[in-house]
């Protein structure tokens, strides 16, 4: 099942390379970093989450778009959407928002979606909750205000997952404005940090799961851009979607 | 005179205790009558410290599983989660109630850190949103139940203190039927309603009290006067301010606050875009933070709304209408 998941996050990843490119709108970048947390969390019967009736916030609304492909296969829209991503004619917009099928909460103001994940899980204690944090987006306060909330509540029905691919637009984080020591931050507020590669199917099974006495951080470690050589881990990538077709070709021979 | 944020407060929490969807989030503001709701209903409070972006952020997570949730926090940072009311509230339609508290000069000598002259500005400038600026009791009990009865995304501007001058005697007339909206019409006539007066002054909250005195002196220099309450800044109920200042020769906008964004904005939008050629003057808050000491009368005055001040300035712009 392992490799089936993987090679599922592989093929989805080139839906995303796909519409990203043919649009030229967008983070590409930002979304293959999350593709297999999202693969893990939709598609793995071992991870704590249903979706037919637990809930995903995106607090990376930017890297949201990873989650049409697995949302088509889902049957939540057509799969013809995906090439009228970002088009007038299609229903799939830049950033996420509640108006998608499948989709709740907003993209595109950082810091945010935790705090509403916070009032969602205080108020459907029988729901689960994950909310997906870019680690770059751990520098905004508001984060932090809600951290302090979610663990004084011990809200153990919301689970936060940071994609922690290292880049934020300007370079690394650990360059620009150190986040280390990140898990001992966390567990500082009282959480149960667990941390593991975001991109090994095996590992995010064991790390996405929630236990009833504890409130839970996950580490993903992941790798912007994953899956095209020419973009992992480059900052400049952040915002930059390949035009040319030599470029275009070699990232789908890459994902393919 | 209690305390407007304990009128709504005590109205809210005995609704709340037949109604377990409604919530309450202190950003660390107390009160009263929060104290009351803390004892009474420690399961529909939630302190949430000095926070206010995690505090609209939660709020808009509760009203999206049902709740009702109300935040109460000092009118000034309103200014410091608009992104938040905005993205998390506003662009997805939840009905969170933000009760801001200290308006104008209200919390004076405080200084402007607490003294909020741009909150309608922001306020009035996000899409759905509802502002109410209460000046009696009653209006503040309606707009309890409101909130329960009509969840919307509302901000409700509370005052500290009963306005100087405020007649409390003086009857007011709804400038609507009484709809859906019970008792809280979005404006209503203060006083005796004068068919094509030379005059109509417009203003809510704490103004009005500058409006009702204004009233007296300029009824006394022979010129007739209406009084509008302007209840509901936002949205502008147009066809209730159309009736309402049919015929009337002047408008003058008594505001705390400064006049770009604020209620007077508002009028002379509307009569910019219904093409009334009626003379405005908009008096307001000079466009400057104001740092003297004082306290609310008296930073007024220093900012040049007297009851005199801007009974000279309404005078002379009278006597220059054409």
């Amino acid at each position: 099942m392992t490799d089936e998941l993987a090679l599922m996050a592989k093929r989805f990843r080139r839906d995303v390379f796909d519409f990203k490119t043919r649009s030229g709108y967008g983070h590409l970048a930002s979304s293959l970093s999350c593709v297999d947390i999202l693969v893990s969390l939709y598609l793995d019967p071992r991870t704590d989450f249903d979706h037919t009736r637990d809930v995903l916030i995106f607090g990376k609304g930017h890297g949201g778009p990873a989650v049409y492909p697995i949302l088509a296969e889902l049957g939540y829209f057509p799969r013809g959407e995906l090439a009228l991503y970002c088009h007038p004619d299609g229903i799939l917009r830049l950033h996420p928002d509640g108006g998608i099928p499948g989709c709740e909460f907003l993209g595109g103001s950082l810091g945010n979606g935790i705090g509403y994940a916070a009032g969602r899980a205080l108020a459907r204690p029988d729901t689960r909750f994950w909310v997906l944090l870019g680690d770059a987006e751990l520098y905004e306060g508001s984060v932090w205000e809600s951290l302090l909330f979610i663990s004084h509540h011990s809200l153990r029905n919301l689970g936060i997952i940071v994609d922690r691919n290292g880049l934020g637009i300007l370079g690394f984080t650990e360059e620009l404005l150190r986040l280390n020591p990140l898990a001992a931050k966390f567990e500082s507020f009282g959480f149960t940090v667990t941390q593991c590669s975001g991109h090994s199917i095996d590992e995010l099974a064991a790390a996405l799961t929630l236990r009833d006495d504890q409130v839970h951080v996950v580490i993903a470690e992941t790798i912007k851009g994953k899956g095209v050589s020419f973009m992992e881990n480059l900052a400049e990538y952040h915002t930059i979607i390949p035009r040319d077709d030599d470029r275009i070709s070699r990232g789908r021979e890459e994902l393919s | 005179m209690t305390a407007q944020r304990d009128v709504f407060l005590t109205e809210l929490r005995q609704l709340a205790e037949n109604n377990p969807d409604i919530v309450l989030l202190s950003a660390d503001m107390g009160a009263p009558a929060l104290d009351e709701w803390r004892e009474k209903l420690p399961q529909q409070f939630f302190a949430t410290g000095i926070s206010e972006q995690n505090t609209i952020n939660v709020a808009a997570g509760l009203a999206a599983s049902g709740k009702t949730p109300v935040v109460y926090f000092m009118a000034s940072w309103v200014a410091r989660c608009f992104e938040q009311i905005r993205y998390s509230c506003a662009l997805q339609g939840l009905p969170v109630t933000i009760l801001g508290n200290g308006v104008g000069f209200g919390y004076a000598p405080a200084g402007p850190a607490h003294e909020p002259t741009e909150d309608l500005a922001y306020m009035r400038s996000i899409s759905g949103v509802e502002i109410w600026s209460p000046v009696t009791s009653d209006q503040v009990v309606a707009l309890a139940r409101l909130t329960m009865e009509m969840p919307a995304l509302r901000y409700i501007r509370l005052e500290r203190s009963l306005p100087s001058g405020w007649d409390a005697t003086s009857s007011a007339a709804p400038l609507v039927a009484p709809d859906q909206h019970e008792n809280i019409p979005p404006m209503r006539l203060l006083g005796e309603r004068v068919s094509a007066p030379d005059v109509t002054l417009v203003a809510s909250g704490y103004s009005l009290g500058r409006a009702q005195v204004l009233r007296e002196s300029l009824i006394d220099d022979g010129v007739s006067v209406n009084v509008l309450d302007l209840t509901r800044v936002k949205p502008l109920d147009v066809e209730a301010l159309r009736l309402s200042i049919q015929g009337s020769q002047a408008l003058v906008t008594i505001e705390e606050h400064f006049l770009s964004g604020g209620l007077g904005a508002a009028i002379a939008e509307f009569v910019c875009d219904w093409r009334l050629s009626v003379p405005l003057l908009r008096i307001g808050v000079p466009d400057r933070y104001s740092f003297e000491n004082g306290n609310r009368e008296e930073r007024l005055a220093l900012n040049g709304m007297s009851h005199e001040r801007i009974r000279d300035r309404v005078r002379h712009f009278l006597a220059d209408l054409p």
